[in-house]
Protein backbone atom coordinates (compact mmCIF):
# COMPACT_ATOMS: atom_id res chain seq x y z
CA UNK A 1 0.00 0.00 0.00
CA UNK A 2 1.98 2.95 -1.26
CA UNK A 3 -0.40 5.54 0.16
CA UNK A 4 0.98 5.09 3.65
CA UNK A 5 4.40 6.30 2.52
CA UNK A 6 3.13 9.74 3.36
CA UNK A 7 2.73 8.95 7.04
CA UNK A 8 6.30 7.83 7.80
CA UNK A 9 6.89 10.31 10.60
CA UNK A 10 6.98 7.85 13.47
CA UNK A 11 6.65 9.39 16.93
CA UNK A 12 9.38 8.43 19.42
CA UNK A 13 8.95 5.25 21.42
CA UNK A 14 6.79 5.37 24.50
CA UNK A 15 8.82 5.63 27.65
CA UNK A 16 6.66 3.37 29.78
CA UNK A 17 3.78 0.94 29.69
CA UNK A 18 1.48 3.70 30.96
CA UNK A 19 2.26 5.91 27.99
CA UNK A 20 1.82 3.01 25.61
CA UNK A 21 -1.56 2.35 27.21
CA UNK A 22 -2.59 5.95 26.64
CA UNK A 23 -1.52 5.70 23.03
CA UNK A 24 -3.63 2.57 22.61
CA UNK A 25 -6.68 4.36 23.97
CA UNK A 26 -6.01 7.38 21.76
CA UNK A 27 -5.77 5.09 18.75
CA UNK A 28 -9.02 3.38 19.73
CA UNK A 29 -10.78 6.73 20.04
CA UNK A 30 -9.43 7.83 16.68
CA UNK A 31 -10.66 4.62 15.07
CA UNK A 32 -14.12 4.95 16.66
CA UNK A 33 -14.42 8.55 15.49
CA UNK A 34 -13.73 7.49 11.91
CA UNK A 35 -16.47 4.83 11.97
CA UNK A 36 -19.24 7.08 10.57
CA UNK A 37 -17.15 8.01 7.55
CA UNK A 38 -16.15 4.37 7.00
CA UNK A 39 -19.79 3.32 7.04
CA UNK A 40 -20.52 6.06 4.54
CA UNK A 41 -17.67 5.11 2.19
CA UNK A 42 -18.34 1.38 2.06
CA UNK A 43 -22.14 1.48 2.35
CA UNK A 44 -22.20 -0.66 5.45
CA UNK A 45 -25.44 0.82 6.74
CA UNK A 46 -27.46 -2.31 5.97
CA UNK A 47 -24.89 -4.77 7.17
CA UNK A 48 -23.61 -3.56 10.49
CA UNK A 49 -24.19 -0.95 13.19
CA UNK A 50 -21.50 1.42 14.54
CA UNK A 51 -21.55 -0.29 17.91
CA UNK A 52 -20.77 -3.65 16.29
CA UNK A 53 -17.81 -2.09 14.49
CA UNK A 54 -16.64 -0.63 17.79
CA UNK A 55 -16.78 -4.08 19.32
CA UNK A 56 -14.79 -5.54 16.41
CA UNK A 57 -12.09 -2.92 16.84
CA UNK A 58 -11.98 -3.58 20.58
CA UNK A 59 -11.68 -7.30 19.89
CA UNK A 60 -8.72 -6.74 17.59
CA UNK A 61 -7.02 -4.61 20.20
CA UNK A 62 -7.77 -7.17 22.88
CA UNK A 63 -6.03 -9.92 20.89
CA UNK A 64 -2.72 -8.32 21.86
CA UNK A 65 -3.71 -7.67 25.43
CA UNK A 66 -0.90 -9.64 26.99
CA UNK A 67 1.97 -7.67 25.43
CA UNK A 68 4.08 -5.86 28.02
CA UNK A 69 6.98 -4.45 25.99
CA UNK A 70 6.24 -0.78 25.10
CA UNK A 71 8.22 -1.03 21.87
CA UNK A 72 6.17 -3.97 20.69
CA UNK A 73 3.02 -2.07 21.56
CA UNK A 74 4.28 0.89 19.53
CA UNK A 75 4.92 -1.38 16.58
CA UNK A 76 1.44 -2.87 16.83
CA UNK A 77 -0.03 0.62 17.06
CA UNK A 78 1.88 1.62 13.93
CA UNK A 79 0.41 -1.33 12.07
CA UNK A 80 -3.04 -0.54 13.42
CA UNK A 81 -2.73 3.06 12.31
CA UNK A 82 -1.62 1.91 8.88
CA UNK A 83 -4.69 -0.32 8.63
CA UNK A 84 -6.94 2.53 9.76
CA UNK A 85 -5.43 4.87 7.17
CA UNK A 86 -5.93 2.28 4.47
CA UNK A 87 -9.56 1.87 5.38
CA UNK A 88 -10.40 5.55 5.67
CA UNK A 89 -8.74 6.52 2.40
CA UNK A 90 -10.73 3.84 0.54
CA UNK A 91 -7.70 1.76 -0.32
CA UNK A 92 -9.68 -1.33 0.68
CA UNK A 93 -12.98 -2.57 -0.65
CA UNK A 94 -16.30 -3.48 0.84
CA UNK A 95 -15.72 -7.21 0.88
CA UNK A 96 -12.44 -6.71 2.76
CA UNK A 97 -14.19 -4.75 5.48
CA UNK A 98 -17.10 -7.17 5.70
CA UNK A 99 -14.82 -10.20 5.78
CA UNK A 100 -12.44 -8.82 8.37
CA UNK A 101 -14.56 -6.71 10.69
CA UNK A 102 -18.22 -7.64 10.40
CA UNK A 103 -19.12 -10.59 12.56
CA UNK A 104 -21.69 -12.80 10.89
CA UNK A 105 -23.71 -15.66 12.31
CA UNK A 106 -20.78 -18.05 12.40
CA UNK A 107 -18.19 -15.44 13.33
CA UNK A 108 -15.84 -13.49 11.10
CA UNK A 109 -15.75 -14.63 7.48
CA UNK A 110 -11.99 -14.90 7.63
CA UNK A 111 -12.23 -17.28 10.59
CA UNK A 112 -14.71 -19.66 9.03
CA UNK A 113 -13.14 -22.96 8.07
CA UNK A 114 -13.90 -23.40 4.39
CA UNK A 115 -12.51 -26.91 4.09
CA UNK A 116 -13.47 -28.65 7.30
CA UNK A 117 -12.74 -32.18 6.08
CA UNK A 118 -9.22 -31.53 4.83
CA UNK A 119 -6.10 -32.84 6.53
CA UNK A 120 -3.61 -30.85 8.59
CA UNK A 121 -1.13 -30.99 5.73
CA UNK A 122 -3.59 -29.34 3.36
CA UNK A 123 -4.47 -26.65 5.89
CA UNK A 124 -0.79 -25.75 6.31
CA UNK A 125 -0.37 -25.85 2.56
CA UNK A 126 -3.18 -23.37 2.07
CA UNK A 127 -1.93 -20.93 4.68
CA UNK A 128 1.69 -20.60 3.62
CA UNK A 129 4.63 -21.88 1.62
CA UNK A 130 6.69 -22.51 4.69
CA UNK A 131 5.80 -24.45 7.77
CA UNK B 1 -52.20 71.96 18.47
CA UNK B 2 -55.34 70.22 19.47
CA UNK B 3 -54.33 67.35 17.23
CA UNK B 4 -51.01 67.03 19.10
CA UNK B 5 -52.86 66.65 22.39
CA UNK B 6 -55.46 64.42 20.81
CA UNK B 7 -52.92 62.00 19.38
CA UNK B 8 -51.59 60.56 22.69
CA UNK B 9 -55.13 60.31 23.99
CA UNK B 10 -56.11 58.25 20.97
CA UNK B 11 -52.96 56.14 21.22
CA UNK B 12 -53.63 55.45 24.88
CA UNK B 13 -56.93 53.93 23.90
CA UNK B 14 -55.62 51.62 21.22
CA UNK B 15 -52.39 50.65 22.97
CA UNK B 16 -51.72 46.92 22.95
CA UNK B 17 -50.57 44.95 25.97
CA UNK B 18 -46.72 44.46 25.72
CA UNK B 19 -46.60 40.78 26.70
CA UNK B 20 -49.67 38.74 25.92
CA UNK B 21 -50.83 36.91 29.03
CA UNK B 22 -51.36 33.70 27.08
CA UNK B 23 -47.64 33.38 26.31
CA UNK B 24 -46.62 33.91 29.92
CA UNK B 25 -49.15 31.36 31.06
CA UNK B 26 -47.95 28.82 28.53
CA UNK B 27 -44.31 29.27 29.53
CA UNK B 28 -44.94 28.84 33.20
CA UNK B 29 -47.04 25.74 32.56
CA UNK B 30 -45.43 22.73 34.24
CA UNK B 31 -46.00 20.46 31.26
CA UNK B 32 -42.99 20.45 28.92
CA UNK B 33 -45.05 20.45 25.73
CA UNK B 34 -46.93 23.64 26.65
CA UNK B 35 -44.26 25.79 25.05
CA UNK B 36 -45.31 24.31 21.71
CA UNK B 37 -48.40 26.47 21.97
CA UNK B 38 -46.34 29.63 21.83
CA UNK B 39 -42.98 28.95 20.14
CA UNK B 40 -43.16 25.56 18.44
CA UNK B 41 -39.81 25.66 16.63
CA UNK B 42 -37.63 27.16 19.34
CA UNK B 43 -34.80 25.08 20.76
CA UNK B 44 -34.00 27.66 23.41
CA UNK B 45 -35.44 25.67 26.30
CA UNK B 46 -34.82 22.26 24.79
CA UNK B 47 -32.58 20.83 27.48
CA UNK B 48 -32.43 17.18 28.36
CA UNK B 49 -33.97 16.27 31.67
CA UNK B 50 -31.88 14.29 34.08
CA UNK B 51 -34.22 11.30 33.97
CA UNK B 52 -34.00 11.14 30.20
CA UNK B 53 -30.20 11.28 30.40
CA UNK B 54 -30.11 8.49 32.97
CA UNK B 55 -32.47 6.31 30.92
CA UNK B 56 -30.49 6.71 27.74
CA UNK B 57 -27.20 6.05 29.54
CA UNK B 58 -28.61 2.88 31.08
CA UNK B 59 -29.67 1.76 27.61
CA UNK B 60 -26.16 2.40 26.32
CA UNK B 61 -24.70 0.33 29.14
CA UNK B 62 -27.16 -2.51 28.68
CA UNK B 63 -26.52 -2.74 24.97
CA UNK B 64 -22.79 -3.13 25.50
CA UNK B 65 -22.13 -6.81 24.76
CA UNK B 66 -19.61 -7.30 27.55
CA UNK B 67 -21.37 -5.59 30.42
CA UNK B 68 -22.91 -7.77 33.09
CA UNK B 69 -24.12 -6.75 36.52
CA UNK B 70 -22.09 -8.18 39.37
CA UNK B 71 -25.08 -9.07 41.49
CA UNK B 72 -27.34 -11.08 39.23
CA UNK B 73 -30.98 -11.06 40.09
CA UNK B 74 -33.88 -13.34 39.29
CA UNK B 75 -34.89 -10.90 36.59
CA UNK B 76 -31.81 -11.93 34.65
CA UNK B 77 -33.58 -15.17 33.83
CA UNK B 78 -36.29 -13.16 32.14
CA UNK B 79 -33.57 -11.35 30.19
CA UNK B 80 -33.98 -8.04 31.97
CA UNK B 81 -31.70 -6.58 34.57
CA UNK B 82 -31.48 -3.42 36.54
CA UNK B 83 -28.45 -1.20 36.48
CA UNK B 84 -27.55 0.20 39.87
CA UNK B 85 -27.63 4.01 39.59
CA UNK B 86 -24.19 4.15 41.24
CA UNK B 87 -22.74 1.63 38.83
CA UNK B 88 -18.99 1.82 38.35
CA UNK B 89 -18.07 0.52 34.92
CA UNK B 90 -15.16 -1.62 36.01
CA UNK B 91 -16.19 -2.68 39.48
CA UNK B 92 -19.93 -3.22 39.11
CA UNK B 93 -20.36 -4.08 35.46
CA UNK B 94 -17.29 -6.24 34.91
CA UNK B 95 -15.80 -4.12 32.15
CA UNK B 96 -12.10 -3.45 31.64
CA UNK B 97 -10.43 -0.17 30.75
CA UNK B 98 -10.81 -0.66 26.99
CA UNK B 99 -14.54 -1.33 27.52
CA UNK B 100 -14.79 1.88 29.53
CA UNK B 101 -13.34 3.83 26.60
CA UNK B 102 -15.79 2.03 24.29
CA UNK B 103 -18.71 2.96 26.56
CA UNK B 104 -17.59 6.61 26.51
CA UNK B 105 -17.48 6.48 22.71
CA UNK B 106 -20.98 5.00 22.71
CA UNK B 107 -22.12 7.90 24.92
CA UNK B 108 -20.55 10.31 22.41
CA UNK B 109 -22.51 8.68 19.63
CA UNK B 110 -25.78 8.59 21.58
CA UNK B 111 -25.77 12.23 22.64
CA UNK B 112 -23.98 13.58 19.55
CA UNK B 113 -21.15 14.99 21.64
CA UNK B 114 -17.41 15.20 21.24
CA UNK B 115 -15.77 14.57 24.60
CA UNK B 116 -12.11 15.70 24.89
CA UNK B 117 -9.59 13.12 26.08
CA UNK B 118 -8.99 14.67 29.49
CA UNK B 119 -12.66 14.59 30.37
CA UNK B 120 -13.14 11.18 28.84
CA UNK B 121 -10.44 9.68 31.06
CA UNK B 122 -12.34 10.83 34.14
CA UNK B 123 -15.67 9.28 33.21
CA UNK B 124 -15.46 6.08 35.17
CA UNK B 125 -18.94 5.39 36.44
CA UNK B 126 -22.60 6.06 35.73
CA UNK B 127 -23.08 9.07 38.07
CA UNK B 128 -20.05 10.82 36.55
CA UNK B 129 -21.38 10.18 33.06
CA UNK B 130 -24.80 11.57 34.05
CA UNK B 131 -23.11 14.67 35.50
CA UNK B 132 -21.11 15.27 32.38
CA UNK B 133 -23.93 14.80 29.90
CA UNK B 134 -26.47 16.74 31.94
CA UNK B 135 -24.11 19.71 32.22
CA UNK B 136 -23.05 19.66 28.59
CA UNK B 137 -24.78 22.43 26.60
CA UNK B 138 -24.65 20.54 23.31
CA UNK B 139 -26.15 17.25 24.45
CA UNK B 140 -28.94 16.18 22.11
Amino acid sequence: MAFTMRAVKVPPNSASLEEARHRVFDFFRQACRSIPSVMEIYNLGDVVTPSQLRSSIAKEIRKNQSVTNPKVIDMLLFKGLEELNNITEHAKQRHHIIGQYVVGQKGLVQDIDKNPGSSDFLKKFYTSNYI
Amino acid sequence: MAAAALRPAILRHIRLCPSPPAAAAAYSHPHAMARWLVRPMSSHDAHLTRDEVVDRLVDVLKSHPRSTPRRRRLLLLVGWWQVNPEAHFEKDLGLDSLDTVEVVMAIEEEFKLEIPDQEANKIDSLPLAVEYVANHPMAA
